[in-house]
């Protein structure tokens, strides 16, 4: 059985089936599907758009790696984007250990490529308010930008941050209380 | 039969983001209409979603060399004796000795795997007891596996 061109129709509970069975092309397709999320949660995280592909790039290595113990209880896109965010994590990390003690913190979101779609329609405005979200605390963060980004519901957030469906919600609505305050100013 | 606003501020990154069905977008909507702070909030988080990035294009290229790097010319799938592995080093127990209770014919497919199983290991500086996993087959391992799932630390009890 392959994953053919129809593979995109297929969902991912289909594609993580057949890729359990060695289908290469499925791993394609949901490499294609869920690499802008992971690619968005890791930017989130990290700062950087080099540092954020080599995450990605790792997050998938270590979901594939891991795919045959994976039992579907949470959906791929959840199960990934958690891997994302703890890879995120580590880079940070080791990062933080290379520059120890330097000042020169992880560089601004600014200059990150917007959807071609959006990008008409993207003001400064629009600039304005993602590079606000930087200065939220991680958890808050995430939960923005998970819920409006990627459309996650608060339990699959809280599956992400480490927390309750509870604490996703407080912290996202936390987040954009803070964000609307500080685009005012 | 006005939607409550805690409700609708829940839906709004769905209504932005063009994620919820027909009705429950008109229902949202027309809370709008009549609802200026739930406007406002919903006009604050379509900016948002206007500017969400997007992935470089090459990535997804640079994902697919790299998953095929560790893939080899392996017909089983490496991944479920990858995280097999990982598994079982990562709680660093003696492999050897139960594999040579229930180590069956070597798997064809893992043998040839050797070097791309090797190259995994080397990022997360595992690589030291990869061999002890060479006679193990498929099953033996999963065996293995669920035992540690299921029976807490020891493996040796
Ligand atoms: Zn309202």
């Amino acid at each position: 059985m392959r994953t053919g061109a129809a593979g995109e129709t297929l969902s991912d509970a289909e594609l993580v089936r057949r890729a359990q069975e060695g289908d290469e092309l499925a791993l394609e397709v949901l490499v294609e599907r869920h690499q802008d999320a992971a690619f968005r949660v890791a930017l989130s995280l990290v700062g950087d758009t080099d540092l954020a592909q080599d995450v990605v790039q790792d997050a998938f290595l270590k979901a594939f790696r891991a795919l045959g113990g994976f039992r579907g209880e949470a959906a791929f896109r959840t199960w990934l984007l958690t891997i994302t965010a703890n890879a995120a994590r580590g880079a940070l990390r080791k990062q933080g250990r290379r520059r120890e003690a330097s000042l020169d913190a992880v560089g601004p979101v600014a200059s990150t490529e917007v959807d071609p779609e959006e990008s008409a329609v993207v003001g400064d405005e629009a600039a304005r308010a993602r590079a606000m979200l930087v200065d939220l605390p991680e958890k808050q963060r995430l939960a923005v930008q998970l819920r409006i980004d990627e459309g996650l519901s608060f339990r699959e957030i809280g599956e992400v941050i480490g927390s309750t469906e509870g604490a996703a919600r407080v912290n996202y609505f936390h987040g954009i209380h803070r964000l609307r305050e500080r685009m005012e100013r | 039969m006005n939607m409550r606003c805690e409700f609708a501020r829940e839906l709004i990154p769905d209504l932005v983001g063009g994620r919820l069905a027909a009705e429950e977008a008109a229902r949202v909507g027309s809370h709008l209409e009549t609802c200026d702070a739930c406007r406002a909030e919903a006009d604050f988080v379509r900016l948002l979603f206007a500017s969400r990035p997007v992935a470089p294009r090459e990535l997804v290229s640079r994902v697919r060399e790299a998953v095929r790097a560790g893939e080899g010319s392996a017909r089983r799938p490496w991944w479920g004796l990858a995280a097999a592995a990982v598994a079982v080093l990562a709680l660093g127990i003696g492999v050897a000795s139960r594999g040579a209770t229930e180590a069956t014919a070597p798997v064809p497919g893992f043998v040839a795997e050797g070097t791309a199983v090797n190259v995994w290991f080397a990022d997360d500086g595992m690589i030291a007891g990869a061999p002890a996993l060479d006679g193990l087959s498929d099953d033996a391992l999963q065996a293995l596996l669920d035992e540690l799932g299921s029976g807490g630390t020891g493996g040796t009890a």
